[in-house]
């Protein structure tokens, strides 16, 4: 049996999607999560089989390209009492299951998005990702990218995410932090980790991050509403930091906007206490759920 | 029929006229044809009157309520016995009428012309009287000037009651009390002064009509209700234990989304049951939709989706992913006219084959498809269950026609109280639990996110859920996924998966919507000296081959009636058991096929050997 809780790691050697497993691995750990309340989504590419790596005793679903947002939305509204963590390629995320992310922002629901952002579409090969800057001609690229890139942090600001944060792969004790408090966060949250994919992306590498990135002191929290407008412009321009730094940490932060679970309340009072996985709808073998109340109207004698 | 600019509340009319009969005890079925348009198109609701449960319309309609020209000339030609129309629109001419698709017009102006009359309202009101038809005219105007002034109202307010003074001519031909109007009026508005203002448009129209048809109140035993397909379709899911619902808006799909959201809580018949809440989910597009119900569903909870034909093209790989990880989905699939678009708000049977294979890959899918109102309610709480039992998805259709046609049916018809739940085979979680454990038939005990360490993922997995390509593996996990539609097919009964009605060497061979007109029409051709038999196929797959076989062994002609073009329930049939269909009445024009269409088609076939029969009526 235990030989099946693990599946062999065949990620090419140098990725930095280790670097986000060690990282997504302690905060597992530190925030006390196992199978029993919460749960590792993850869409397609090379790092959607994150979960199937995972040295922690949590469940994993490893969905479709870009539909990682959708099933942890329905996993997390159907029970509300898991923490949910997705784990997504850019080109997962940003490409091909764009319409999600930019979604997701809108209803905040609490989970923490991790998206591996190499640049590249790596289980495919190499080509660019949404995230290449225009121009750049990785080795795998038969030609300089034509498309301009998109800013992930930024992305998230304008869409109404109320957790923003960049890392970089290999700097775990960061993430590590930064992933636990964006599981912590209550709402919708984004973890942009800058990967580097030493086999199709010889640009942006470790070394070429290790003299960029920095650890920048900003105060990203809105404390009252008044800040909301202020903070999300300071977070936009430091997103847009181009000055050959790149900037890492947490962006902005805002937990006074009511998440999707706690809107949903308004309509079902009860929603937190008695979600829909918990509400027993059988009994011997037969249905609980009263409709009488919808028969009452639509009876005409 | 009632007909009219949409907008202008002819279904409200339609449903008060039929509430208002069902008062009196008796049955209905009302078919609604609308464009793809919120405002001005032309719209019309065709009902038929009965003492016995009916399924279906005619194409001879008796009365023609109208308060605009257009309803008339588009229409006339169905009528037989009465025009109700505005007087003031006497002058109206056929090619004023802009909103008219032109086909029609140049026919309906060459029906006129073949007869000597021009193309004004007063030619067709001719036209009519010289085919034994009588034209009431309404002077609609002064009638609601009058009511306007007598209640001090504002004229756009008070404009919605128009159509009611055309359903109180109409409630007068047919002799019956309009106290019953009256009723329904007040079950419908609260607000008291649309009750007074209906209520005065009735009194007038009802005025102007003398008791034609003689109809007498009926005894009514036990309760009676009126639904459409949309709503049945809502309390059935609820009544099935569903707790979750996404949805991407699209017609004639989403009323069934917004109707479950509009009634969340659902009350527990349980003494100590606690009152729990449905999740109802617009998502962004229907990938979210299918895929957010795929999630849903691995917590344990019930989960469903609906939708329509450009949104089940789009959740196709979300369903093969539910097939592949064994997941208990319900795909509600509301059938309109297709190709792309199509006709976005009319009927169609062409995406049965689409349905059958969806999703690329083989896996077990199950597919019913519901022939009425009733079937629509057992349906969505069966599917719900063999989601369940079979871990797999499903797909229920409700045509277009079924899901806004309304019927008044025996209210314990429907049986949903305490109706039956099939979990399945549930795990409950254990530590060494394996999400897809290799069993005798295929069913791996389930337990939910939560309660085991569990992994899916749509690559070929291992008994625990991880990716493995080992071909030992893929050999036994593939069979074992796809030996579960073996078992469906062994344990789902067939007096589930089809229905058969008579016994004739001529057989209907039919599903879906086609199967109202099909009975509604046995008695006429009965009388005709044609004996009949129905078969509805109501569930796809499992295909019951072995019974239709057995069924259809001897019979001299096989009849497929289906509203598509290639006849694909016969092309399944073919593809199970060999048996080709002798002969065809097929109809993709996207309404609905009527008890005389099905009457005349048979009778040509019978008569004449006709080998296939193309239906056009309705518009
Ligand atoms: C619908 C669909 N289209 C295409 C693919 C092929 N595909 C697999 S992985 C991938 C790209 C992965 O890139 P990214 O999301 O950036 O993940 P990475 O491999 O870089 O971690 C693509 C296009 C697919 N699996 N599904
Ligand atoms: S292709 Fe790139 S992203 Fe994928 S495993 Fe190899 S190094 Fe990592
Ligand atoms: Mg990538």
């Amino acid at each position: 049996m235990e030989e099946n809780k693990l599946e062999f790691n065949d990620w090419c050697p140098g990725c930095g999607d280790f670097g986000i497993l060690r990282s997504v691995e302690g905060a597992i750990r530190e925030s006390g999560l196992d199978y029993k309340n919460s749960v590792l989504v993850s869409g397609i590419g090379c790092s959607g089989k994150l979960p199937h790596f995972v040295n922690a005793p949590v469940s994993g679903v490893h969905t479709l390209h870009g539909r990682a947002l959708a099933f942890a939305a329905g996993i997390k509204l159907a029970n509300p009492s898991m923490k949910v963590i997705i784990d997504s390629g850019d080109g997962d995320t940003f490409g091909i299951g764009v319409g999600h992310f930019v979604s997701a922002g809108r209803r905040n629901v609490d989970m923490t998005l991790i998206v591996h952002d190499n640049g590249v579409y790596g289980l495919t090969k190499g080509q660019a990702s949404p995230t290449l800057p225009r121009g750049e001609k990785t080795k795998s690229l038969p030609k300089p990218n034509i498309n301009d890139s998109l800013n992930p942090v930024a992305l998230a600001i304008s869409s109404g995410y109320t957790f923003v944060a960049r890392t970089f792969a290999y700097n775990t004790k960061l993430s590590t932090e930064i992933i636990k408090e964006a599981i912590a966060h209550k709402g919708m949250a984004l973890v942009d980790i800058l990967q580097p994919c030493p086999t199709y992306n010889d640009i942006n590498t470790n070394d070429w991050y290790k003299d960029k990135v920095y650890e920048m002191d900003i105060d990203p929290v809105v404390k009252d509403p008044s800040e909301e407008l202020a903070k999300k412009n300071a977070a936009l321009a430091k997103a847009y930091e181009s000055d050959g730094k790149i900037p890492i940490g947490i962006f902005y932060r805002n937990s006074l906007i009511p998440s999707y679970e706690e809107r949903l309340k308004d309509d079902i009072p009860n929603y937190l206490e008695y979600y829909p996985a918990m509400q027993a709808i059988e009994k011997d073998g037969r249905s609980t759920s009263s409709v009488d109340s919808m028969i009452e109207r639509i009876r005409m004698v | 029929m009632i007909g009219g600019a949409q907008g202008l509340g002819v279904d409200t009319s339609a449903t008060i006229f039929g509430a208002a009969l069902a008062k009196a005890g008796y049955y209905l079925y009302g078919s609604r044809e609308y464009y793809s348009n919120i405002k001005g198109r032309h719209s019309y609701f065709n009902v038929s009157i009965s003492d016995k449960q009916i399924k279906s319309v005619t194409s001879r309609v008796n009365i023609l309520a109208t308060f605009d020209a257009e309803t008339v000339f588009q229409h006339f030609t169905e009528v037989k016995d009465f025009l109700i129309y505005d007087k003031a629109l006497e002058g109206t001419k056929l090619e004023m009428v802009r909103s008219l698709e032109k086909e029609i017009a140049d026919e309906m102006a060459a029906v006129l012309e073949n007869e000597g009359f021009g193309t004004t309202l007063l030619d067709v009101v001719k036209y009519l009287e010289k085919h034994g038809c009588k034209a009431i005219p309404v002077e609609y105007g002064s009638i609601m000037s009058g009511i306007i002034n007598e209640m001090h109202l504002q004229p756009p307010i008070a404009e919605r009651a128009r159509n009611m003074i055309s359903a109180g001519v109409s409630f007068g031909l047919t002799g019956l009390d309009k106290g019953y109007l009256i009723e329904a009026i007040k079950k419908t508005f609260k607000n008291e002064t649309f009750v007074n203002l209906n209520i005065l448009a009735i009194n007038a129209g009802y005025a102007l009509a003398k008791d034609h048809y003689g109809l007498k109140p009926l005894k009514i035993d036990g309760h009676r209700i009126q639904v459409d397909g949309n709503t049945a379709s809502a309390i059935g899911k609820v009544a099935g234990g569903l707790r979750f619902q996404s949805y991407y808006p699209i017609t004639p799909a989403s009323d069934e989304s917004t109707y479950i959201e509009a009634n969340q809580m659902i009350k527990s018949a349980n003494a100590d049951g606690k009152d729990g809440g449905v999740v109802v989910l617009q998502t962004e597009d229907e990938l979210a939709a299918i895929n957010a119900a795929n999630g849903a569903a691995l917590t344990g909870t019930r989960a469903a989706t609906a939708t329509s034909g450009p949104g089940f093209s789009l959740m196709n790989e979300g369903i093969s992913w539910a097939g592949m990880n064994e997941v208990p989905v319900l795909i509600t699939y509301y059938m309109r006219g297709s190709p792309a678009t199509g006709l976005p708000t009319r009927s169609g049977q062409s995406d049965l084959k689409l349905a059958v294979n969806v999703g690329h890959g083989e896996f077990p899918r199950i597919v019913v498809a519901s022939g009425d109102h009733n079937e629509v309610f057992s349906d969505a709480v069966e599917g719900l269950n063999l989601a369940e039992r079979y871990q797999t998805p499903v797909v229920h259709i409700i045509e277009k026609t079924i899901a806004n046609a309304y019927s008044i049916l025996d209210e314990n018809s429907i049986g949903l109280k305490g109706a039956k739940i099939d979990r399945g085979v549930l795990s409950g979680g254990s530590d060494d639990y394996l999400r897809f454990k290799f069993t005798e038939n295929g069913i791996s005990p389930r337990a939910f996110l939560g309660q085991a360490q569990m992994f899916y993922t749509g690559d070929e997995h291992n008994e625990f859920g991880h990716i493995t390509e080992a071909t030992s593996n893929r050999l036994k996990m593939y069979e074992k996924r796809n030996r579960k539609l073996d078992l469906a097919d062994a344990e789902i009964p067939d007096e589930y998966k089809l229905n058969v009605s008579g016994d004739s060497d001529t057989v209907l061979l039919t599903w879906g919507s086609p199967k109202g007109a099909i009975l509604d029409a046995m008695d006429d051709l009965k009388a005709a000296g044609i004996a009949i038999e129905m078969i509805q196929i109501r569930v796809f797959s499992p295909y019951p081959a072995k019974k239709v076989a057995e069924l259809l062994k001897g019979k001299k002609r096989i009849i497929a009636v289906e509203n598509n073009y290639y006849a694909q329930g016969a092309e399944i049939l073919a593809e199970h058991t060999g048996i080709m269909p002798t002969n065809y009445i097929l109809k993709w024009t996207g309404r609905p096929m009527t008890k005389d269409e099905i009457t005349d088609a048979v009778k040509s076939i019978v008569n004449d050997d006709i080998k296939k029969v193309v239906l056009h009526g309705g518009e």
